[in-house]
């Protein structure tokens, strides 16, 4: 009940007008950007986060879950009508959703992909807010040596996000850990790998390297497949009855599975997508019909994506830990605007961290009223040539890596992460590891630190106090349990697109 | 052009074994730095970096040795390298530029410059839409966001 009372305070101020015109903004933009071909959400809400810095804390982050929202839900119309996945979680939507298109259909299906979407999110938000303060009440419980248990939990986040092979994925990571050490080290600030270069010292700035590595390595990627839209018509947007009765159970069938297992770590919505498409096919009366344009084929890995992402919210909250690369820039903003998601988040932050969470389920109900009757003008959007979108892409990465910390140098260094990005997207190094890496690479450190210095050195207190050493051997159980099912997963990725993306 | 790749591992490899060793040296010299300043501190700013350097270059040995499943790569060519290569040469010349020519100018002179690279428009479509470019990133840059931005000999 404490939860019911502290999430009315919570929707008492996300409703104000500024906070509510602040969440339609976000959808609206987030949407925008999210539809155009060629940029995922990572990079849609990396490029979008510098245009929340002029608001104050709360209605920034309440745009920012706007445009985090909206930018999720792009990914879909471009799969459903240009056949384009822009990110390997939309990849089993486009099986059906494109061959729905063809059929004049396509409205049906982004109707569908945006009620599955609403339903699984607003599920998922209820979840949120049950479990995340129980969970986040266990604070006392947990000590550095503890925390450092859970960046260990994290790491095998990352090991499994790394599309089948484990030592590409280790190798990002540690790239990505690497990074994170450059600047001023945490217990004397002497400078660390600035190698004498004073400019070095702030540490590589996060907007910078998100930009390079998701925006500009993704206009060159998009730039060398020569996307080109095609022209389909729509009908009509609304379901008629009909849909809805065979789409329903879909949905609420994904929703279930991607929540589920969207709890274990490592299990991003690029694989829970597969297991609901794949769970919805098997039991079919005519399993004929999928790949041919079912509605229900569309509608369960949408809402298990939808689901994937809230259940991904409860880590990120209770827990400090981002799930995937979308919610680690979100992670980025949250604590840009002072608020630090883990276990202290509901004891220190609690007025705002409801706030947020009420503006999740405002997001989500935002993104249904506002995809509905606006599908026609997002279609509209995909028919934008790359020769235009390109540039705008590029201009706008490279404003927005300037503009975090007005830095030349950052603008250089998104340069040459989108160099880079480019080059290990295309011999397939999955960069979501690195990225997450950077972000948990300085906590993880500071537990390491405390730990040590608690047991005066020795490494033995992570095995002898009962909580830490349950969250080793819990990582080390979802390693195993994650292994298994990415592997099924990359295998689905595998056949169905004959090629290898990273999950 | 199509080709399985395989240099890459070797390439990843070796850059692990170059910043994981680059991670060590680092490390040394900050265990020499904290024994001289802090007395009696187990663990410092040197610990991380040991662990990770030592992790590093086994991981690219690892990475060096043990043959990887390998990737289908496909190298871009004609129109699409050319178009790459050009926009990434605009890139960094608007990089180059930005202080000492301005904010204003270079910005327009890139969007024309990306148009004609990216876009294949002809000289008067792309001069007109970088010159909308600049205008709308004026506004969002400049007026909403308040953000400074370098002027350049010009003032602009």
């Amino acid at each position: 009940m404490d939860a019911l009372v502290a999430l009315g305070g919570g929707f008492a101020a996300a409703l104000s007008p500024m906070n509510l015109a602040m969440a339609v903004v976000g959808a609206l933009l987030g949407t925008l950007v999210g539809v155009l071909p060629g940029l995922g959400p990572t990079a849609a809400i990396a490029l979008l986060f510098p245009l929340t810095t002029v608001l104050a804390p709360v209605p920034a982050i309440i745009m920012l879950s706007g445009i985090y929202y909206g930018a999720m839900y792009g990914g879909s119309t471009t799969a459903i009508l240009l056949n384009i996945p822009g990110e390997v979680a939309s990849v089993p939507t486009c099986l059906d959703g494109y061959p729905l298109a063809q059929q004049g259909r396509g409205g049906v299906a982004l109707g569908v992909a945006a009620i599955g979407s609403f339903v699984a999110g607003t599920l998922g938000v209820i979840a949120l807010t049950f479990f995340a303060p129980p969970l986040a009440d266990r604070a006392l419980w947990f000590g550095p040596p503890e925390y450092f248990g859970l960046m260990v939990l994290a790491f095998t986040v990352i090991a499994s996000l790394s599309g089948g092979s484990l030592v590409r994925g280790f190798a990002m990571a540690m790239l990505g850990y690497f990074v994170s050490l450059i600047g001023l080290g945490p217990s004397t600030a002497e400078p660390r790998f600035t190698f004498g270069w004073e400019p070095l010292m702030g540490g590589v700035e996060f907007i910078a390297l998100v930009v390079g590595l998701f925006a500009i390595a993704e206009v060159f990627l998009g730039l060398e497949e020569a996307r080109v839209a095609i022209a389909t018509k729509l009908r009509n947007v609304f379901p008629r009855a009909a849909d809805l009765r065979q789409a329903l159970p879909a949905i609420l069938r994904g929703t279930g599975i991607g929540f589920v297992l969207g709890l274990l770590p490592g299990c991003a919505p690029g694989v829970t997508v597969f297991l609901a498409y794949d769970a919805e096919k098997k039991l079919a009366r005519e399993p004929e019909r999928f790949g041919r344009g079912a509605i229900e084929g569309v509608a369960a890995p949408e809402s298990a994506n939808n689901a994937t992402s809230s259940a991904g919210f409860i880590p990120l909250l209770a827990l400090g830990i981002p799930a995937s690369p979308p919610l680690a820039v979100l992670l980025g903003g949250l604590m840009v605007y002072g608020l630090q998601p883990g276990p202290l988040l509901f004891e220190r932050n609690a007025d705002f961290a409801w706030t947020v969470i009420a503006s999740f389920y405002v997001g989500n109900v935002i993104l249904l009223l506002l995809n509905l009757p606006l599908i026609g003008m997002w279609v509209w959007l995909t028919r934008i040539p790359y020769g235009i979108l390109g540039p705008v892409i590029l201009l706008l990465a490279f404003l927005g890596a300037y503009s975090a910390r007005n830095s030349m140098l950052d603008v250089g260094v998104s340069l040459v992460c989108g160099i880079a990005g480019y080059l290990l997207r295309k011999y397939q190094w999955p960069l979501a590891p690195l990225l997450l890496a950077y972000m948990l690479g300085p906590l993880l450190e500071k537990y390491l630190l405390q730990s040590l210095s608690m047991s005066g050195g020795s490494p033995l207190i992570f095995f002898q106090r009962g909580v830490a050493l349950a969250l080793l051997l819990g990582a080390a159980l979802l390693l195993v349990l994650s292994l298994v099912i990415v592997h099924y997963a990359s295998q689905r990725v595998r056949e169905t697109t004959a090629e290898e993306m990273a999950l | 052009m199509n080709f399985t790749a395989s240099g890459d591992r070797i390439v990843v490899g070796a850059l692990l074994v170059v910043l994981g060793t680059a991670a060590l040296l680092e490390a040394r010299r900050l265990h020499g730095l904290r024994e001289a300043m802090v007395a009696g501190a187990v663990v410092g700013d040197d610990t991380f970096p040991l662990i990770l350097g030592a992790a590093m270059v086994l991981l690219g040995l690892l990475c060096l040795i043990v043959r990887l499943p390998s990737a289908r790569v496909s190298v871009p060519a004609g129109a699409a390298r050319a178009q790459m290569l050009g926009s990434g040469a605009v890139l960094a010349a608007y990089w180059v530029i930005l202080p000492t020519v301005g904010y204003t100018l270079s910005t327009a002179l890139a969007a024309i410059a990306l148009y004609r690279s990216m876009g294949r428009y002809r000289w008067p479509v792309a001069v007109a839409a970088g010159a909308v470019t600049t205008v709308v990133l004026h506004l969002l840059f400049r007026i909403w966001l308040r953000q400074p931005l370098p002027a350049g000999w010009l003032g602009i």
